[in-house]
This record gives C-alpha cells, structure tokens and sequence, in this order.
C-alpha cells in the first residue's frame, strides 16, 4: 500500500456552499425533531390547560356573583384543580423532553466540530489559539442549549397559542379581540428590529469572550515570565481592562437584549389595561358601540385573565430570544471552524510495483504559508526503506515543514508526496504530547492494547529505565498537562518510548534531542540505532553531531531547498 | 448549611461594600414584582366592581362606581412595571460586570504573587477557569440568589397582607401556603441540585483539558492513529457533565412545575375562602374577584427562585476554589522595609539550602552550599531534573527554600523588594514564554520604555534583524501562541534578545543555545561575551561541549546531580 497526497486530492470539501449558521442549527434539530416536536405539543398541551383553567375560573366567579345565591361550584372547583394537575404533567414532560433533546444535538455538535479539527490537522491548528478553540468547543457549544432546549419549542407555541386565544376573545367580543389583534403585529415587528441588533453585537460578544479567554490563558501561562519581569502589575492592569472592555461590550448587547423584551412587555401591558377599561366601561353600560352593551361578568373576566395569556408565549419567546442571539453567536463562530476546508488527505493507494524499496518519495514539492510565502520547495527527495536520513541546516529552513509534508499534516502545493506503507509514520516533535493521566496513560497513545511489560522496555530504551526505577507507583504514576511533575528532557524521552512502542515502519522526529544531555542524547542515538535494526526508516532533523553519526545519509536545507547532500 | 455561609462570608462582605448599589438594584425588582401584582389585582377589582353597579343600572337602581382612579392606576401599574423592569434588568446587570472586572484582576494580582511551587501544581487550563468561571459563577450570589428570594419574600408579606387585609382566614392560609412554598424552592431545590451543580465547574474543566490536550498534541494522536481512542476520554467527560446536566435539568423542571401548580392552587384556595366569606355576606364581590388574581401575579416573584436555586452548588464550589487560592501557603512575602539594590554586579551565596517540591520522592536541592563571586562566569551542570533550575529559582525568589538561606550580596533575599530584585536578574528559563502579541511587545516586557533602537540592537545580538528587517510588517509582526509562527530556533533566539534587554548586572541563562546549530551559536556566543562583560553569570547546561557552541567565557563550572555538587 501506498499513500498519495497531492494538489488533487482537496478539491472535495472546497466545492460545497459554505455552511451557514442557521442551515447549521436547523440540521442539528432535524436530528432531534421527535424529541424537540414532543417538546412542543407537550408545551401546547400547557397552553391549552391554562385557558382552561381561565375558563373555569371565570365561570366559578360569574356563578358566584349573578348566579343564584346557592348555585353548586363544587364540580368546577374539582375540574379546576383537575386541570392544574393535568397541566403540571405537560409542563413536566416539556420541560425534560426538550432537555433532553438539546444534550443529544451537544453532543453531536462537539463530535462533528472534534472530527472536523483533527481533518484540519495540527499544522493549521497552530495558526488557532488553542485555548480560544478550548473554549470554542466547551462554552460555545453548550451556548446552544437555551436555542434547542427552550427557544425553537417555544417559538412554535408562540404562533399556535395566541391563536388559540384570540379565537376564544373573537367569540366572546370581536371588540376586544380587535385590541389585541392591534398589539400583536406590532410585536414582532419590533422583536425582529431589537434581535438583528442584538445578534449582531452578541457574535462581537462571543469573540469577546473568545479573545478574553485567549488574553487570560496566555498571561496565565506565562505567568513565570511575568514575574521574572517584574510585570505582575501592569498585567494585572491588563487583565482589568480586558474584563472592563468585556462589561462594556456585554451591557451593549444585554441593554438591547432587554430593550426588546420592554418593548414587548409595554405593548402587553398597555393592551391589558385598554381592556380592562374597556370591559369596564362596556359592563358599566358606557359603551352604546359594537358588542359591548351584551358585555357580561363571565365573558368580561376571561377576556382579562386570556389577554396577559395572549401575550404570555411571545414573552417567553422573547426572554429565550437573547437564547436564540447566543445560540447564533457561537453557531456563527463554529461554523467558521467547519467551513475551512481541510488539507488534501493521505489517500491510501495500491502500491506500485516500482517502489519496493522506497519509503518516501517526494517530486518536485512546494509549500506555501500565509503570511511566509514559500517555505519549502521545489524539492525532491528519495528515501529507501531502512534508511536513515538527517535532515541539517539554520532553524526556520523548511526542516520542520519537510517533515509535516510527509507526515500529511500540510498538502504542497505543486509536486507529489508518495508514502509507501499501512501504518502512519510515527511523529516527534520539539513539543512532546503529555496528557493528564498515568504514565502507561501516556504510553498507550501509540498503542492502545500495549502490555505493561512491552511499556517498560519502551521506557527503558528511551532512556527513563533509571527514573521510571525510583517511582513507586510504576506505570500508574500521574503526571500532568505539559508534562508537570516532568522535567523537559523526560516528557521529551516519555514521547521517545511511545515511537519504540508503535510499529510505524517510518519514524519522523523533529529535533529529538533539543532538550537533552550529551549522555541521554548518545543513549538515545544507540536507541535509534536498535529501531534502524529492526529496519525502520527515520527522518531526523537535528543539530546534534550524535545522531547525525548514525544517519545514512545528511540532507542539508537552506531556504526550503536541498543544499548539501552528503552520505556516510 | 453553616459551611456554605462560611464560604460564601467573604463574597457577600464584598457585595456589602457597594450596598447602596445592590439596594437600590433590589428596590427595582421590587417595584417590578410589585406593579404586576396591583395590574392584575386592580383590574380584576374593577371589572367586577363595573359589572356589579352595571347590573345594577341596568335593572333602574341607582348606583355609581368612580371610574377614573381605578382607571388611572390600571394605566400606571402597566406602565411602571414595563419601565421598572427595563431599568432594573440593566442596572443589576452592570453592578455584577463592574463586580466582575475587579474580581478578575484581583484574582489575577493574588495569582501573580504566589510562587513557582504552586503555579506549577496546577493545570494552565485550571488557573483559567479559576479567573473566569468561576469569578462569573459568583454573579449569580447577588442578581440570583440574594435579591430574588428576599423580593419574593417580601412580595408574599405583601399579597398575603393585602388579602388579610379583608379577610384575615385568606391573607393566613395564602401566606402560609406561599411561605412553604418560598421554602421548598429556595432549600429544596438547592438541597436536590447540590452534589451535581457543585461538579459542573470541574466537569466543563475536565473537558476543556481534554480538548486542549487533544489538539495541542494532534500531531502525535494522528501518527499513531490513537485520535479515537482519546476522544473516549473526552466522551467519558462529556457523559459525565451531561449526566448531571441530566439531573439537574430535571430538578429545575420539578421546581418549574411546583411553581406553577403551586400558586394556581393557591389562588383557588383563595377563591374557595373568598367565596365562603362573599356567601356569608362579610366580603363583596369585586373584593372577592381581586383575591384569587393577586396570588396568580405571584408568578411574577416566584418564577426565577427554581433554576437559581437548583444551581447554588455551582455558586458554593466556586466560592471553595478562590477562598482556597486567595488563602494559599504559596503566597510569597514582600518585606515591610526593603533593601534597595545598586547596579553593581552582585555576589550571591546559598547556604544549606534544602527544597522539596510537593509530592516529590526526594528533595530537588539538599543542604547546598554554592557562593557565586561577582562579575565571575559560573556554569552549573547537570542533566535535566538535577536541581538546575531550582537554585536559579532560588535566586529570583521565583521559591523560597524549605530551609537554608539565600544572600545578595550579603542581603537576605527576603529582604529586598520582589520587584527590585527581578528587575536586576535577568532570567533566560528553560521555557520562556512567547505571548501572543507582536514581536515588538514581547521584547519590550524587559523594559517598556525600549526605543526602536534598543530592540533592533538587542536583535542583532541574536542575529534576528535581518530576519526581522525583511518581514513586512518588522517589528509589529504577530507572533502567533507560544510563538507558533516561529521556528523553535528563532524563538529560542527572541526570548533571549529580550533577556539582554532587561540590562541587569545579574544574569541567569539556562540552556542559552538550545535549538540553535554549532556555527550560529558560536557567533551569538562571542557577541554575548561582550555584552556580558563585567555582570556575574550564572549558566545552566547539561554539558559542556567544548566546540565552540558552549556559552562564552566560563570560569568554573559545577556539576549537580540529583540535589548535591558533585
């Protein structure tokens, strides 16, 4: 098997419209539509139960004051309470039904974001700031809950209830309902005006809370080089400006927030007080229009207990509303993430009957970088299986880009990159991987099933035989994010164990030994002698005259092109 | 019960501080819950009032209601509970931001001043979330837990009153009832939603860590193809959040539910006394309408209390974490009168100094003696883990010792200022930090009042000026995280530029060259054996190499292994 990356192969993902965010909130609930349509009627049922119960009241109080002296309210007391148990039962199953639903669609949302990234690969996720991508795939995500959980039930509820309602008012007095038909456009008119607005100052909030996020982890890493600067103080400063820039911003978007749910609230209020004057003034027999004079008690008192009713879905809308401006927020953010296509792929092909003997073969490559221009290229290169080739020159050369190439994290832009073989290369770099966990923990990233004893042989040949002696705990010792409780040169050696662990045929290691003592470094190369022996082909840029002595060959790199060559 | 008020005493001593500022807040959400209440109250009030002396016109009694007062106050409560409310929502909003920025900054400032032992316990990605999370979890102390339940309170003395008022059976049973109520959704709740709300702040950690974890070691995850086997730690995360997010989603729907059944029953209890005593002839009958609708309003004060309370354990575990930092043994001292430094080049000394870092097996340093003549060239060896960079620590009090001292020219290092004793050592570490900014800014964090000039000087050194002189935006190019859009050579070669911009007659340079080929390194070495002139140096190497890559002008040199001088 053989595996080809080349210019071709990235035409896919380009060819598709980019996703935008409301086509992706709407594909994520359509995964959830019975949960979120249960929501939904659940929800209705509540509204339903509620004008009933309007209903109920009215006529108990009607019955009460024109009907005769000792006419039986009982029965409708039991119905009243009859139907608040009902409706406490559909409120129950609206409110867990639609939770449930918007965890399922968060979780998915974090799956499909978590493929996307590693597609992307990790060159082009060192130009991201990691921790604004952190907080991209936890807050942002779970940012979505209040647009699936409560808005999009509520939205359709806010349509079919006032409806409901308005039709109960038309039948009772057409007068009143004319008051209310008066109020209701005007809302959503101003809710559309207040959310355009809201949105866009809530997606200025979201980057907001990205950039903090990046300006706070950044400080608080380098908190260290802070204090050896003596700039504590002036970060601190810093950081009170960053939140204090944060507040502005936020109270920009919340005052229009609650701008629109005001606006809404006035026009509910104003419209229960006009009614109410006005069956006031119909029942007070003022009125000689239209159907006030037949105006009585019981018509009278439900239509003032269904108007605050009539408005009560739009207001819940309208308080999810700044659920729906978040929702849309981080969704714009994130899909920012998934419509950057990603480099051309590995494609693994049937292997040529030419290339027995080749591991890698490069023709004619290019790399560009933003901002950097060409950093690698043209170049070709030839390497044979069992092979050991260093790779020298001046840090910023194209070492590290040659190695990525053949690692298939970045695509070049003209040439032909040929890697022969079904594993994947194993990779190294100056930044060894430490995850929060035990030592076999970290070990098992390049072999899940590896035995403990097959563990500690990798340890020992990468030099931690001696430190990995004194811990008590073994295998099942804890370290830490970047390698705490590690000093540099073993979290270096720890990602050196998990290469002797993994079978990859092709072993890539980008300055191996930068951190290392004279002594470890020559361990090290004997190490990376044995693997040769088992016949693995290394690349190896470094410096250090020790393992440049156990390689076959020394490519020498100037400017991302072949200046030198020279074999052993 | 009387462990959450001990943890939650210094945040509300804090609100206490702008107490004017919180009441008047609370006064706002009063009026708002207020006005509700009279809207619905009042209007049902009159329009029974009209249909009865309607009714009574209408069969040829004479009878008069006055229409403009009730009328006026229908129109004022609607009013003012819109306005009331508006204005309430933002004032609130900003005192918690204003809170906020100052809490911020001074968790941060707390953060600055602890020392290398507990900074470097802990996770970047914890430290984070400390200053944010769970800073902005404390805004829920005073806009959802303290002014609700207490306006609610108020409004139920309120409602309960005003039915009293007329008939003193309705006013005690609706406020007996709404009282029980208070209570279930303010100790109920919190008690159901504690264990799991208290977890959701370490939980959302956990999964960020992971993320981080996962992307920032991409590189290796993709080559050994064992990506999907480490996103099932951040599923098992992810499970492990959303099960409590599960229960706690529930919880809150149960409070939800309680309320709203809650105070419709309520209201019917108030409509089946009121109608007993209107039966009796001891209550009219627009009275009697205006009960029920009063205790429906209620909805208005009650409504928040559920998805508040269900989530006080998120406010308590956050108050645990920063009382904790804020009150950390790792909390270096300044001393009350300082020994000022001069600008000469110092002689240092360590005597029997023994350090032991926290959960290690052995001591990183054991009863040293070192002493380091001023202007001389030391180079301390050692392979990684030896104890090097503990003893520079040491020296720049980035630690204090266990036991054991350290001088300054004679000067206890506790007795001189933080500030004045890093502003004269200059500390190249092992893994200096690049922050995300331009190359400009991070040069300048050695000194900001650098000119142009000094920076381009300071580059040269390092054989960075013309690398730099050719990109095109100079010395505002950005840097990237970490410098990631540097080469590990030329980042490597930029933070010790900005070493050598600090100027001090002390310099510590751990590994100066690492990264960098034999021939630049032995350039940049003899141009730093000028610059060096004159100032006491300590160096940290593993080895000496001897060919012409070792750092300039070494006099002696020292060999530590495991915490003694060999």
């Amino acid at each position: 098997m053989k595996a080809i990356t080349d210019t071709m192969a990235s035409g896919d993902a380009q060819n598709q419209a980019p996703l935008t965010s409301k086509r992706w909130l709407k594909d994520l609930a359509d995964g959830e539509r019975r949960r979120l349509t249960l929501a939904t009627l659940a929800g209705l049922g509540v509204g339903l139960c509620t004008i009933v119960q309007m209903l109920l009241l009215a006529l108990i109080i009607d019955r009460l004051l024109t009907g005769a002296p000792e006419a039986p309210v009982g029965v409708f007391f039991l119905a009243l309470v009859g139907v608040l148990v009902l409706r406490a039962l559909a409120q129950w199953c609206q409110e867990t039904t639609a939770q449930a639903a918007s965890l399922a669609i968060r979780s998915r949302a974090r799956a499909v974001l978590l493929d996307h990234l590693a597609a992307l690969g990790p060159v082009r996720l060192a130009s991201r700031h990691s921790a604004g991508l952190g907080s991209q795939l936890v807050e942002q995500v779970e940012a979505l809950d209040g647009y699936f959980a409560r808005f999009l039930p509520q939205l359709r509820l806010a349509t079919a209830l006032p409806l409901v309602i308005l039709a109960i008012v038309l039948g009772l007095d057409w007068l009143a309902a004319v008051f209310l038909l008066l109020a209701a456009p005007l809302i959503p008119l101003f809710m559309a005006l207040v959310g355009m607005g809201a949105q866009r100052l809530n997606q200025a909030q979201f980057s907001a809370v990205t950039r903090l996020s990046g300006h706070f982890l950044d400080r608080v890493r380098g908190i260290t080089t802070l204090q050896l600067f003596g700039r504590t103080a002036s970060a601190v400063e810093d950081v009170f400006a960053a939140a204090d820039d944060y507040r502005a911003r936020s109270m920009r978007t919340l005052r229009i927030a609650f701008l629109s749910s005001a606006v809404l609230e006035f026009f509910a209020s104003v419209a229960i007080a006009v009614i109410a004057i006005y069956v006031g003034f119909g029942l007070l027999g003022y009125i000689e229009y239209g159907p006030s004079p037949s105006l009585t008690l019981f018509s009278g008192l439900t239509i003032l207990l269904l108007a605050p009713e009539f408005f009560q879905p739009l207001r819940s809308l309208s308080q999810h509303y700044h659920d729906r401006a978040a929702a849309l927020g981080a969704a714009e953010a994130l899909v920012g993430i998934l419509n950057e296509a990603p480099p051309g792929s590995v494609e693994t092909q049937p292997e040529g009957g030419d290339s027995v003997d080749t591991s890698v073969r490069l023709t004619e490559v290019c790399v560009e970088h933003v901002g950097r221009g060409q950093v690698l290229g043209p170049l070709s290169l030839e390497v044979s299986r069992g092979e050991v080739v260093a790779l020298a020159g001046s840090s910023g050369a194209g070492k590290s880009t040659l190695l990525q190439l053949i690692a298939g994290f970045v695509a070049p832009d003209q040439g032909r990159v040929e890697v022969m073989g079904d594993v994947r290369p194993a990779w190294m770099d100056q930044r060894a991987l430490v995850i929060k966990g035990t030592i076999a923990d970290n070990l098992r990233l390049a072999d899940t099933h590896a035995s403990d004893y097959a563990m500690q042989k990798a340890l020992s040949r990468a030099g931690l035989a001696e430190l990995f002696a004194r811990l008590p705990k073994g295998l099942e010792t804890l370290v830490g994010e970047r390698g705490a409780g590690l000093s540099g040169g073993q979290a270096q050696r720890l990602a050196l164990a998990r290469i002797f662990l993994s079978d990859a045929p092709l072993v890539l290691l980008d300055e191996p030994t930068a951190s290392l003592d004279e002594g470890s470094e020559t361990e090290v190369a004997a190490s990376l002698a044995q693997l040769v022996e088992e016949g693995r082909t290394l690349l190896i840029a470094t410096h250090h005259p020790a393992l440049m002595a156990i390689a076959d060959r020394v490519i020498r790199i100037e400017a991302g092109q072949v200046v030198e060559e020279v074999s052993a | 019960m009387s462990s959450l008020l001990s943890e939650l005493r210094p945040w509300l001593k804090l609100l206490a501080r702008r107490r004017s500022r919180m009441l008047l807040g609370a006064l706002l959400l009063a009026l708002t819950v207020g006005a509700a209440i009279g809207l619905l109250a009042l209007s049902g009030w009159f329009i029974t009032a009209t249909a009865l002396t309607g009714a009574l016109l209408a069969a040829g009694v004479a009878a008069s209601l006055d229409v403009y007062a009730p009328g006026g106050g229908i129109r004022f409560f609607a009013v003012l509970r819109t306005v009331a409310r508006y204005l309430e929502r933002v004032y609130n909003h900003d005192s918690v931001l204003r809170l906020l920025a100052e809490l911020r900054s001074g968790m941060f400032a707390v953060l600055a001043r602890l020392d290398a032992r507990a900074l470097g316990s802990r996770r970047a990605s914890e430290w984070l979330n400390r200053l944010t999370a769970d800073i902005d979890t404390l805004d829920s102390l005073y806009l959802r837990l303290l002014a609700p339940p207490l306006v609610a309170l108020l409004a139920i003395v309120l409602v309960s009153g005003l039915l009293g008022l007329f008939h003193l059976p309705a006013g005690l049973s609706v406020g007996g009832v709404l009282l029980a109520l208070w209570a279930w959704l303010v100790i109920g709740q919190a008690c159901l939603g504690m264990a799991a709300s208290t977890r959701r702040v370490a939980s959302l950690d956990h999964l960020r860590g992971r993320i981080l974890e996962t992307l920032q070691g991409l590189a290796e995850l993709k080559s050994y193809a064992t990506l999907a086997h480490h996103r099932g730690r951040i599923n098992e995360d992810q499970a492990a959040l959303y099960a409590d997010q599960w229960q706690l989603g529930r919880v809150a729907a149960l409070g939800n539910v309680l309320v709203g059944l809650g105070i419709s029953l309520t209201a019917v209890l108030a409509l089946w006394l009121a109608a007993e005593a209107y039966r009796s002839g001891t209550l009219s009958g627009p009275l009697m309408v205006m009960m029920p609708l009063a205790v429906l309003a209620m909805g208005e004060a009650l409504g928040a209390l559920p998805a508040s309370f269900t989530a006080l354990g998120a406010t308590r575990a956050a108050a645990r974490r920063l009382n904790a930092l804020g009150h950390s043994q790792s909390v270096l001292s300044e001393p009350e009168e300082p020994v000022v430094l001069d600008k000469r080049a110092p002689t240092l000394r360590l005597r029997h100094v023994t350090l032991q870092y926290p959960g290690a097996l052995t001591p990183a340093l054991d009863e040293l003696d070192l002493t380091l003549k001023a202007g001389e060239r030391l180079a301390l060896l050692g392979a990684s883990g030896a104890g090097k960079s503990s003893v520079a620590a040491l020296l720049v009090r980035l630690l204090d010792p266990d036991q054991g001292e350290v001088h300054r020219d004679g000067i206890a290092l506790t007795g001189i200022a933080l500030s004045d004793l890093r502003s004269r050592t200059a500390y190249l570490t092992q893994h200096s930090e690049i922050f995300d900014d331009s190359l400009a800014a991070n040069l300048r964090l050695a000194d900001p009042n650098a000119d142009d000039t000094a920076l381009w000087r300071v580059l040269e050194l390092v054989e960075l000026a013309e690398w730099a002189g050719a990109l095109t935006q100079g010395l505002e190019t950005p840097v990237g995280e970490g410098g990631r859009q540097l080469s590990g050579g030329q980042a490597r070669r930029l933070v010790l530029a900005r070493v050598l911009l600090l100027d001090a007659p002390m310099v510590i340079l751990d590994e100066p060259f690492s990264g960098l080929d034999r021939a630049m390194a032995a350039r940049i070495a003899s141009r730093l054996d000028t610059w060096l002139a004159g100032r006491t140096v300590l160096y940290l190497v593993h080895q000496l190499r001897h060919d012409g890559s070792d750092p300039p002008g070494i006099e002696r040199s020292l060999t530590l292994r495991d915490g003694y001088l060999s």
